[in-house]
């Protein structure tokens, strides 16, 4: 073989040694069906595409990047990390902006949601404890757990922003199911939210989330008001049938029917556009990347490795339940985006990095 | 912690438990995904030709395409009644923002009235943000070039083209064409809501008879809207169906010369082809200016027209009753030859007073103190001689005499191409008992006799019957419209009218009482003999006095009362006598003896039809120039016939206008029986003595 095109491959490889091919392209699968949609969404603009390209570009470096960085490193790393990312989170509270609430910081460049880094940051911080401390945990070790994931969960609540901190804390207990929490804890926390539902209900949700919750119980109650989105949503998904009206064909959102299009709404313009053969194609995805995440958990040599790829792969399942859900009727709805489709900076990067951590905790072959 | 051993960590059991709960948290995503894609399964594979529908629903919306309304001609094929291109000023709220604010910045540039403003804010409370809500109908060119200049001010505010009606001929066709105006929930109960996507609706006359033709059938394109209601494309068009044209057997010179014979006078006309049942001319005055109504009448002309006590909006001619006065004598002489109880030369002795056999006291009068003398059927029409008719009428009986005159064409409509024409009444013992809550006398038939008392009939159906004596006694159908075509290019198609029918068996009879009828105009001692003087045809009619009689009248001096609550004028006729090709009947109110005002009307009439020549009245004086398109209707275009009248007077002093009454001698004869006890009181023909 030529000796430079030897070279060259030989080249390649070393910087891609620490990527796992079957992620990486399920990912680039997802991203680009991803562009595809946004491009038809956004009315064929290719400026939206290009600027969540450059996300996707950021995010993979991002990815490339901490999968070289060694598991131990991380783990030792964990604790400031941990640290650090509640220092926003803190001032989003003082200085932030956002539609609802105090959601984001300007950093002038781009605007920053300090609580996506929680999304990895918190699994961190618990896969480093939990580490420490002998499996199953012990009722002190799962108190400790609580209170690591309540501080950021309850900072969240304050900005308010109920669908991401629903996320920060899901992926706190993934990390304390798969570290062997007893049952027990979940029956009793069944039967805890059961008590706590009512009260959260008077007491701690704002108006808006209870229109949506109320709106998700009945939408034609207020078909041109709250229950709008779901309305339209559930058309634009059900006039899509099998195959789906074409790439660029979708009226609800070419028409503006559907809200939110190109953000927490664009599955449904894929459900519409490409039909259910689309959808189960991209959930066939979503599954593939979830499952090859928990195997490389499971490959991993140390419990830290472990409990950290198995709780980044089981949170993107909440991504897409509680997305999918939300938009087509199932689940009341929660400003949560379908990853790496919807539209948005800072938690595609912030997911891709955390797939990237997935990588990190691979086992090596060794040799070439 | 210290006080308790540190348990060890077994690194293999972690292991291994691990590996079971990341089993069980896949199986868990497994399911859930599979459980996702079942519930979208449902949703786009098994409810999907629900969804699609709604899609579909969603984003396609038709939107109507209103057609042109047919335009009316007069019988030579000139415009009577046009559509003009006009602007309106549309304002959709959700982009206009505070109405209030832009009323009053809008009404800087384009003149708001109260009524218009008034009208929007209800229709903005009951409407949907997002539909336009016209403000004004017909802006002025004026005003739509100053809008035009500041239009960046006011979004969602915008300038609609659209086709306004016109009539050019103002208040002359008023009560033959009607009007249109902006629809309203009370045209859409009646005319279906296939009306909908139209702004205007006939309201009366021809507009209101032949709605569903003049309107046409919209058409609807299918747009494809965004969210907002924004039109994007259009997928397909099902194309308008033009509202069909209409040409009138209305002469428009003919009308002119027919309200200018009337001069100052107050009352209606018609004028029949007796041949066909077309309707020639057709007056009913004072009338008023179809125009305002068009684009909403103000307040002002609505109190005005309202409060006229001559109410110029009654059409008189259609709904407008009275009683036949000695007009009926020529077909209650037909109903003594048909029934056989006379011949044309029987005769009977007028001796000035007529008694019911049997009975003392006051009894009834001829209109010569003295009597007429022998009265046969021709004398007795010619000098309206009114003991013939007593004496026929109790020999007839009431039920024979009421069987006759609702085959003469009284006591029903005529079928006249207009809305809500009424029956009338002929005098009978149920329609007395109905109408005037009394039981009947038969000195109730001796008036009927001589159409006193109960009667109640049309001018329409007057000159209808007039019409079937100069024909031969064929009753046609009178109607106004004789043709119609579907587009400007299709051709012309003749209503279709009811067969005719024959009211006498023979044609002797007829002819007797046409020569009665001569006589009145040209025999020596004929009723109307003075219209004849210089006619270059030969004309037959019957004069009369229709006396309006009714308990709040009863002890009134009549020139105290509206014109139209005074007694009638009558005169039916038609020429030229030998072969007829005009019928006319005219009523005048407070016009006194029929001979003296009505006749002479009818005589114009007959010139202008006959021989092209028109009254002497100053037609400009009359306001019959059309109305310049264009230019809004107000007030200042002479709405009002009554102000014309005014005009007329001051344009031509003097007689020049005024009908023959002060120019002929009163030589007439009154038709009016007087109670011989009352001759020259208002009193009612007293109820026959018992």
């Amino acid at each position: 073989m030529n000796p430079i095109l030897r070279w060259l491959l030989d080249l390649l490889a070393r910087f891609t040694r620490t990527l796992d091919p079957w992620l990486c392209a399920a990912l680039a699968g997802l991203m680009l069906v991803g562009l595809a949609v946004l491009y038809s969404a956004g009315n064929e603009s290719r400026g939206l595409v290009l600027a969540q390209g450059a996300r996707y570009g950021l995010g993979c470096a991002a990815m490339w990047a901490l999968s070289r960085t060694s598991p131990l490193r991380l783990r030792n790393a964990s604790p400031l990390v941990f640290a650090a990312s509640l220092l926003p989170l803190v001032l989003v509270l003082f200085i932030g902006t956002g539609r609802h609430g105090q959601h984001w910081i300007n950093l002038g460049v781009f605007y920053f949601q300090p609580s996506e880094v929680l999304k990895l940051s918190l699994p961190m911080m618990l896969a480093w404890y939990l580490n420490r401390q002998p499996l199953p945990p012990r009722l002190l070790t799962v108190l400790a757990a609580a209170g690591m994931i309540a501080l950021p969960f309850g900072l969240i609540l304050l900005q308010p922003d109920f669908g991401t901190g629903m996320l920060v804390a899901a992926s706190g207990v993934f990390a304390l199911f798969l570290a062997g929490l007893s049952w027990w804890w979940f029956v009793a926390a069944v039967g805890g939210v059961a008590a706590a539902a009512p009260a959260a209900w008077f007491w701690m949700l704002r108006p808006y989330q209870k229109d949506r919750i109320l709106t998700f119980l009945d939408p034609e109650t207020d078909p041109l008001g709250t229950g709008w989105n779901i309305i339209q949503s559930k058309i634009a998904i059900g006039a899509g049938g099998m195959t789906g009206k074409g790439w660029g064909q979708g009226t609800q959102s070419h028409l503006d029917y559907l809200p939110e299009h190109t953000t927490d709404f664009i599955f449904a313009v894929l459900s519409e556009e490409f039909g259910w053969v689309g959808v189960a194609v991209v959930l066939g995805l979503y599954l593939f990347v979830i499952g090859r995440c928990l195997w490389i958990a499971s490959e991993a040599r140390d419990g830290f490795s472990r409990l950290l790829a198995g709780t980044l792969g089981l949170s993107m399942f909440v991504y897409v339940i509680v997305n999918g859900g939300m938009i087509s009727g199932l689940l009341p709805v929660v400003g949560v985006p379908m990853p790496l489709l919807s539209y948005g900076g800072t938690y595609s990067v912030a997911l891709l990095a955390g797939l990237g951590m997935v990588m990190a905790v691979r086992p090596q072959k060794h040799g070439r | 912690m210290r006080h308790r051993p540190r348990r060890l960590k077994n690194a293999n059991a972690e292991a291994a438990q691990f590996r079971l709960r990341a089993a069980l948290g896949f199986a868990a995503v497994l399911l859930g995904l599979a459980g996702l894609a079942g519930w979208y399964f449902k949703l786009q594979v098994l409810d999907h030709a629900d969804y699609a529908t709604r899609s579909e629903a969603n984003r396609i919306k038709p939107r109507p395409v209103v057609p042109g309304r047919g335009l009316i001609y007069d019988r030579k094929g000139r415009l009577l009644a046009d559509n003009v291109p006009a602007y309106r000023l549309d304002v959709v709220l959700d982009e206009a923002g505070d109405g209030k604010r832009l009323i009053a910045s809008l009404s800087r540039i384009i003149a708001l009235s109260p009524d218009e403003i008034a009208r929007f804010e209800d229709e903005r409370k009951a409407s949907r943000g997002f539909r336009a809500i016209t403000l004004k109908l017909r802006v002025s060119d004026e005003e739509a070039a100053r809008f035009a200049v500041d239009r960046w001010r006011y979004p969602g505010v915008e300038l609609v083209p659209y086709l306004s009606r016109v009539y050019p001929y103002g208040d002359l066709f008023a009560h033959v064409i009607g009007y249109v105006a902006r629809i309203d929930q009370k045209d859409l109960d009646t005319l279906g809501q296939a009306s909908t996507p139209f702004t205007h609706a006939g309201k009366t006359g021809l507009e209101r008879y032949y709605e569903s033709a003049l309107r046409g059938e919209p058409g609807f394109q299918r747009i494809e809207t965004n969210v907002d209601g924004r039109a994007l494309r259009t997928l397909g068009t099902v194309p308008a169906t033009p509202g069909a044209d209409l040409r009138l057997s209305v002469d428009l010179d003919l009308q002119r010369a027919m309200v200018a014979a009337f001069g100052e006078l107050e009352g209606s006309a018609v004028a029949i082809d007796p041949r066909t049942g077309e309707i020639l001319a057709m007056v009913s005055l004072p009338a008023y200016d179809p125009n305002l109504f068009v684009n909403g009448i103000s307040h002002a002309d609505f109190d005005r027209l309202n409060t006229n006590p001559s109410r110029p909006q009654f059409n008189r001619l259609v709904l407008g009753g009275v009683a036949p006065g000695s007009t009926i004598k020529p077909l209650t002489a037909l109903a003594g030859l048909d029934s056989g109880l006379r011949t044309p030369s029987d005769r009977v002795l007028s001796t000035g007073m007529f008694r019911l056999p049997g009975m003392r006291g006051r009894g009834w009068g001829d209109s010569h103190r003295g009597g007429h003398g022998w009265t046969d059927l021709r004398k007795s029409i010619a000098d309206s001689v009114n003991t013939y008719y007593y004496r026929l009428a109790l020999d007839l009986g009431v039920e024979r005499y009421d069987r006759y005159m609702a085959k003469y064409g009284f006591g029903h409509p005529t079928g006249i191409d207009l809305m809500g024409e009424i029956d009338g009444i002929v005098p009978s013992p149920e329609s007395k008992l109905k109408y005037g809550k009394e039981r009947w006398y038969p000195g109730d038939l001796v008036n009927s006799a001589i159409g006193q008392g109960l009667w109640k009939v049309t001018p329409l159906q007057l000159a209808r019957g007039t019409a079937a004596l100069a024909d031969q006694g064929i009753l046609r159908r009178p109607h106004l419209v004789a043709a119609q075509r579907n587009g400007f290019g299709a051709p012309w198609q003749a209503v279709p009218q009811p067969a005719a029918v024959r009211i006498s068996d023979d044609p002797r009879h007829v002819r007797a009482v046409q020569e009665g009828m001569e006589m009145t105009v040209n025999g020596p001692g004929g009723t109307a003999r003075m219209i004849a003087i210089g006619a270059p045809y030969r004309m037959a009619g019957k004069t009369g006095t229709a006396q309006v009689v009714n308990r709040s009248t009863y002890a009134v001096d009549p020139k105290s009362l509206p014109m139209h609550r005074r007694h009638r004028a009558l005169f039916i006729g038609y020429a030229p006598a030998e072969a007829p090709t005009i019928a006319v009947a005219v009523a005048v109110e407070g016009g006194g003896y029929g001979a003296a005002t009505a006749a002479p009307i009818a005589r114009k009439v007959f010139d202008a039809w006959l021989t092209g020549k028109m009254p002497e009245a100053d037609p400009d004086a009359i306001d019959v120039s059309p109305v310049v398109p264009g230019a809004t209707p107000a007030p200042a275009t002479t709405a009002l016939r009554r102000d014309a009248g005014d005009a007329a007077r001051r344009a031509t002093p003097g007689a020049a206008n005024r009908p023959a009454a002060s120019t002929a001698p009163p030589i007439a004869t009154a038709a009016s029986p007087l109670a011989a006890g009352a001759a020259s009181s208002p009193r009612p023909p007293a109820p026959a003595p018992r």
